[in-house]
């Protein structure tokens, strides 16, 4: 889990251009991300960890937060977040 | 003209209908006419009717390549309905040719019609109660802009980038004295106006607006203020339908009732969430069905498409007032859209802290709503004034 964390916080950090967010802050209310943002975090999702999604599961609460990815991936893989 | 089945590199699957079926006209002006091929849950060709001049293999390479740069990299989306309109049935049948055959609407031309009488009393009543949300209760003021605007405020706005296919141009004779009379000579010589009068054009510093609220950010442009605002203005918008334009379901020409909420973010969205709930009680109070949902713009030929919905679908930045004109039938008749501060940073509008001002607007397309109404109540004038008279004061 804290691997998938990791990478999940490498991805944020280079589409941010290294400014340094918390994990449970909500990327979208930066102002700085732009149209192409949300369909890069579920590519990334989609392709980094195998992750199929359901209609249900593109909601913008799984992909708004570092910890939220993480413990959206948590659930898809049925691992218990940390 | 001529019919071909087009087959598909790829099946496609159905949840790609709707967002294939709006592009499709828009592909090449040599298709006149289109039926989708469905098999086992999936499209798999289309028949085409088109002219006898088309480049067959040629178009079939635009179709396809649309298909995989435009529909295909899209996440398609649930809908997402966040108001559903107490049940309703009963609609009027035949609704448009019988305002025709009243001489209530008349066809000018493709997606353009004249009105008549009762029909423009019962736009403007509808416009009166709309306006009425945006002034007494939301503390907005009016202003009426010009009809042409601006192509620089069209390209601050973005639109260049996102709506190409809409966009209907307005440009003129080049003014020079030798310009005119090697047109007239040519004009003289040739029967009626056609594409060469083009050669004879240098601008192209106006375009017809394809909604209201690009007046206002063009209007605001370069201000600072620490005031919270509500603006509204009602005009003309035009966009380019291709074959798509229908009744009064889409026009090419029409009218927008536009709001926009114009200082802070908390601000903007509160405004906005209070209008739809408002323009929610004003449906009911008119005994018109529909719902709102979750929806995204028409996005076309940019690299980014399907990203561009996404987003605006995930962040809820746009949500649709869909009315029904038959029992299953809806059209969009508004849009209640957040822009963050997307415009604010365009056109350079500020608040006294220097921080741009976020934006949100709601558009109304009145011909729609009156048609939406029609279709609801039917042609009688003094059924309208009944039901429009019992409407409570928001």
């Amino acid at each position: 889990m804290e691997d998938n964390k990791q990478k999940i916080q490498a991805f944020i950090y280079e589409i941010l251009n290294n400014m340094v967010v918390s994990d449970d802050q909500d990327i979208f209310e930066l102002g700085v991300v732009n149209s192409l943002f949300a369909m890069q975090i579920v590519l990334f999702v989609e392709k980094e960890f195998g992750i199929c999604f359901q209609d249900n599961d593109l909601d913008l609460e799984n992909f708004n937060s570092i910890n939220n990815i993480n413990n959206f991936i948590g659930k898809k893989k049925n691992i218990i977040a940390c | 003209m001529k019919t071909e089945i087009i087959m598909f590199r790829k099946p496609i699957p159905q949840i790609y209908t709707e967002e294939l079926y709006r592009r499709i006209y828009f592909i090449a002006s040599e298709i006149l006419d289109f039926t989708l091929s469905f098999k086992d849950e999936n499209i798999q060709a289309i028949e085409v009717k088109i002219t006898d001049d088309a480049d067959v293999e040629r178009l079939a390479q635009k179709i396809n390549l649309t298909i995989e740069a435009e529909i295909t990299t899209q996440k398609i989306l649930p809908p997402k309905i966040v108001w559903q309109s107490s049940d309703k049935s009963g609609f009027e049948k035949d609704v448009f040719d019988r305002l025709v055959e009243k001489g209530l609407v008349f066809e000018m031309g493709e997606g353009q019609l004249c009105f008549g009488e009762p029909f423009i009393r019962l736009m403007d009543a509808l416009d009166d109660k709309i306006k009425d949300i945006a002034i007494s209760k939301m503390g907005g003021y009016e202003y009426r802009y010009p009809t042409l605007i601006p192509t620089r405020a069209l390209e601050d706005c973005g639109y260049f980038n996102s709506f190409p296919h809409m966009l209907m141009m307005v440009t003129r004779l080049h003014s020079d004295v030798e310009t005119y009379e090697a047109f007239a000579r040519e004009y003289g010589n040739k029967k009626g106006i056609d594409s060469y009068v083009l050669n004879y054009c240098n601008n192209t510093d106006y375009c017809l607006p394809p909604t209201m609220c690009y007046h206002t950010y063009h209007h605001m442009r370069n201000t600072e203020s620490n005031e919270n605002r509500v603006v509204t203005s009602k005009g003309k918008s035009f966009r380019f339908e291709s074959k798509y334009f229908r009744t009064l379901e889409r026009l090419w020409d029409f009218t927008i009732r536009e709001i926009v909420f114009m200082g802070s973010k908390d601000f903007v969205l509160e405004c906005r969430q209070k209008f739809m709930e408002a323009s929610f009680a004003l449906i009911e109070s008119l005994d018109l069905k529909g719902h709102c949902e979750v929806a995204s713009d028409p996005f076309f030929c940019s690299p980014d498409t399907a990203s561009k919905i996404f987003n605006q679908k995930m962040q809820k930045l746009k949500y649709e007032l869909r009315l029904n004109i038959e029992e299953d039938k809806t059209i969009a008749a508004a849009s209640f859209n957040f822009h963050d501060q997307f415009f604010g940073q365009r056109f350079n509008i500020k608040k006294s802290d220097s921080n741009w001002i976020s934006t949100g607007c709601v558009g109304f397309g009145i011909e729609r709503l009156a048609y939406v109404f029609a279709c609801k109540h039917g042609l009688d004038e003094d059924k309208w004034v009944k039901i429009l008279d019992g409407v409570k004061t928001l």
